[in-house]
């Protein structure tokens, strides 16, 4: 396999993730509207292939790079960030090959199955995780074969990926209660198809460039005096391209530099008041290929409010705060807690890697904590850290209460590290109740539950089950014990009536007289009500 | 005690002094100004606490502050010059009020009577303590020295029950004290170095307590504390009574916020006030 064919490969798994990922999405295991798996995986995938698109390397090692760096740079969601790893161990693996034999082959899909390993603190079984390492069993149990070829090893792959996805449902309980597959594991799988689909076939895939691309998560930035300049994008094709020399020389004339890729292909990224000037110094490399120049201004003004950006002097201790958060109250909260950038996106909207990085790098801070606030976008906001020169702590909050938990926590004065520290704590001293609708009849947690019934999670887990809203809430009340807390924060919802909402306050008044109740306008989708419990 | 001091002793009424003090130092207080609509009070003089705090509770419009004038300054130095050689004059923060300003163009007008005019850079409890070192002095000299080495190592701890009181007369900027105006906070305020900053933002007010005093023991060893209220009595006893099974031989005292402070605190303002060792 050289770099044309695993180039096809490639626009091949994307153009048939494209047409399955719905189905993917409809796997969500929890009955609350998750984190759009396929979704997250096609615009992984895209992100991978879309430099490779772009790229006539013979060699394979090359392609791998770049799907192996797109990826990374635009990883959304836990199934995304997996995907980004498989493609970097697969990189690896093919680092200096210029074509594989079936073998090799064989053995990259082995090796990119354990770099996802690698990347997950806690691997789960039943996952994306294992239909990674089936594939690359089954593929290196095909290899073994003489007479096998790319296409059979590919084969055994797609074959060995099927086999674990049908496995998952006795791997995990919640899979089980559900009678759904896994959809990560499912996800692959369809990429593993789609490779085979278009090695096998003679001529290449069209691909399907029209497939919208689905609402990326907008970003909302301070904005500073004469604006953030220009997002400026291209590619240099050229030949023993020094990039170390290239990113030297565009660094001086803006921020948020990359300058990825290999001698004869270079993909520029950065953020300049001059992109002029920028293209010119790069024409005098090689050809400026795909050149995409955006205002960042007008991108992000019309998420800025007038309050935020005036009148913040400079911080002392040059921390910055970047949280991920959804719903125009939510936003505002955090802002007015100090947060320098809200990255917009949430539970069903994950935002990208990409998303946080510029989100990070674009505060005026060499430092800079970053708040996830969902458990979907954790593992997102981790790979932050190795792709800015700012140093990142990510304090993994896991919903709305403990990112404000978090926020409140925070000191000017007070160093990023013990700072980090402190935020980690208060953040674990916050209960979570979600309430919500679930989405479909499913069991989950020994608890049966049918579309439409209003259910409460405590702490990301189903806990209850009932017809209202106030009766669920009480149950959970109940559950932590009201008499350890003092204070309930009530985050009203986009689906929140008045009278629920007042109908809701009442209950939690009359049930738990020795709890303070607070309601808050969040505005957030999907959740009627958000709890915060401390 | 005081019959071989020839130099008096003079503050204002946000020392908060206790009674008792004042009556075994004999120091003189000018008492600032609370102003309700088109009423004026003496601060401590013409308004008891709690009517004050019943009244700022049930006004529509908050009560303004004002400064004694150097005029009141000049009339109380003059009639301290009669049976003093001098004396030492501690205010109110200059970055809060216009009153230690005030003190020294009265004492300007009062020829031939020595005046040092100290300006604490703080508010309440910590000035009283500046005032019994300065009491507990020989000579003005020795007095000056001793309080303006402590000046800088003064400190209150405040929690506020709410911010509004503070923001509204002026004295904090919300933007610049990273406290929004959506969640209600319980900020823990640092008064030092001549400025109001939020220490900490705590959610529930008995966490804030308890951050307060953790605080407070990052700070020891300190040469004063006591513990303020504004209509907080039990809390700021069960305070006292933590840090004195702390700090076994430390005098603990109990003080109450006055009207002018407490038209910027409101009421239910808890605090920890002490001078760093």
């Amino acid at each position: 396999m050289d770099g044309p064919l695993f180039k096809q490969a490639l626009l091949g798994s994307l153009n048939w993730l494209a047409t399955n990922h719905e189905e993917v999405n409809r796997l969500n295991v929890f009955p609350v509207p998750d984190g759009d798996t396929g979704t997250n995986m096609l615009l992984t995938l895209q992100s991978a292939v879309e430099d490779i698109k772009e790229s006539n390397a013979a060699e394979v090692s090359k392609i791998a790079k770049l799907a192996s760096h797109g990826s990374l740079m635009g990883a959304r969601g836990n199934s995304g960030v997996i995907l980004s790893q498989i493609f970097r161990g697969f990189a690896r693996a093919v680092e200096g090959k210029s074509s594989l034999t079936p073998r090799e082959l064989a053995v990259a899909f082995e090796e990119a199955a354990n770099a996802a390993y690698r990347a997950v603190n806690k691997p789960t079984e039943g996952t994306i995780l294992t239909v990674a390492r089936e594939a690359g069993r089954s593929a290196a149990a095909a290899a073994g074969d003489d007479d096998a070829t790319v296409p059979s090893v590919i084969a055994a792959a797609a074959a060995g990926a099927r086999a674990a996805v049908l496995k998952t449902p006795s791997q995990l309980q919640i899979l089980r209660d559900a009678g759904v597959v896994d959809a990560g594991g499912f996800g692959l799988q369809i990429i593993l198809e789609g490779m085979l689909k278009s090695v096998e076939e003679v001529e290449s895939f069209q691909v399907d460039t029209t497939a919208a691309r689905p609402k990326a998560a907008q970003i909302a930035l301070d904005l500073p005096e004469g604006g953030w300049g220009y997002c400026t994008e291209f590619l240099i094709d050229g030949t023993n391209l020094d990039l170390d020399q290239i990113r030297n020389e565009i660094e001086a004339l803006g921020n948020s530099v990359l300058v990825v890729g290999e001698p004869e292909l270079v993909k520029v990224h950065v953020h300049t008041d001059d992109p002029t000037r920028v293209i010119n110094l790069a024409g005098g490399f090689g050809k400026i290929l795909k050149l995409n120049v955006g205002d960042m201004s007008t991108q992000h003004k019309r998420i800025l409010d007038s309050e935020s950006a005036a009148g913040r002097p400079p911080r002392a201790n040059g921390v910055g705060l970047v949280a991920v958060v959804a719903g125009p109250g939510l936003v505002e909260i955090f802002r007015g807690l100090g947060v320098d950038a809200i990255v917009e996106g949430g539970q069903t909207m994950n935002p990208s890697t990409q998303d946080m990085l510029t989100a990070v790098d674009g505060v005026p801070y060499n430092e800079v904590v970053l708040l996830p606030n969902n458990g979907n976008v954790i593992l997102a906001a981790s790979q932050v850290a190795g792709l800015t020169k700012k140093k990142v702590h990510v304090i993994e909050t896991r919903s709305v209460p403990q990112g404000v938990a978090a926020v409140v926590a925070f000191r000017p004065e007070r160093g990023g590290a013990d700072n980090a520290a402190a935020m980690k704590a208060e953040a674990a001293r916050i209960q979570t109740i979600e309430v919500t609708h679930a989405v479909r009849d499913t069991r989950s947690n020994g608890l049966k539950v049918k579309k439409g019934d209003v259910i409460g999670l405590i702490n990301d887990k189903l806990e209850f089950a009932g017809a209202d809203y106030a009766e669920v809430v009480n149950k959970a009340l109940g559950k932590l014990g009201p008499d350890a807390y003092e204070l309930v924060t009530v985050y009203r919802g986009q689906g929140a009536s008045d009278d629920e909402m007042a109908n809701l306050e009442s209950a939690i008044r009359s049930n738990f007289p020795g709890l303070e109740v607070e309601v808050q306008q969040g505005g957030q989708q999907h959740y009627p009500f958000i709890l915060s419990v401390e | 005690m005081t019959s071989k001091r020839r130099f008096a002793v003079v503050t204002d009424s946000t020392a908060d002094l206790p009674d008792e003090w004042r009556a075994r130092y004999g120091i003189e207080v000018v008492p600032l100004k609370v102003i309700f609509g088109n009423e004026t009070f003496r601060d401590r003089v013409d308004m008891s606490d709690d009517e004050f705090f019943r009244r700022l509770a049930a006004a529509s419009k908050l009560p303004t502050t004002s400064a004694p004038s150097p005029g009141e300054f000049a009339e109380v130095y003059r009639r301290l010059a009669e049976n003093h050689d001098g004396c030492i004059s501690i205010h109110l923060g200059a970055q809060l009020s216009a009153t230690a300003e005030a003190a020294r163009i009265g004492a300007e007008s009062v020829a031939g009577f020595r005046v040092e005019v100290v300006d604490s850079q703080t508010v309440t409890m910590p000035i009283a303590f500046l005032c019994r070192v300065a009491a507990e002095c020989e000579t003005l000299e020795v007095a000056t020295a001793a309080v303006e080495a402590r000046v800088p190592k003064t400190r209150v701890l405040a929690l506020l029950d709410t911010l509004r009181y503070l923001e509204m007369g002026g004295r904090l900027n919300r933007a610049q004290a990273m406290i929004g105006t959506m969640l209600d906070l319980k900020p823990l305020l640092l008064v030092a170095d001549r400025e109001i900053k939020p220490v900490e933002r705590v959610r529930t007010r008995s966490r804030a307590i308890s951050r307060m005093v953790d605080y407070f023991r990052g700070e020891l060893p300190v040469e004063h504390v006591a513990v303020m209220h504004a209509q907080a009595p039990d809390e700021a006893e069960k305070v006292a009574a933590g840090l004195r099974a702390e700090l076994p031989g430390q005098e603990v005292a109990i003080g109450k916020i006055g009207c002018v402070l407490g038209t910027h605190t409101g009421p239910k303002a808890l605090g920890v006030v002490y001078i760093k060792k």
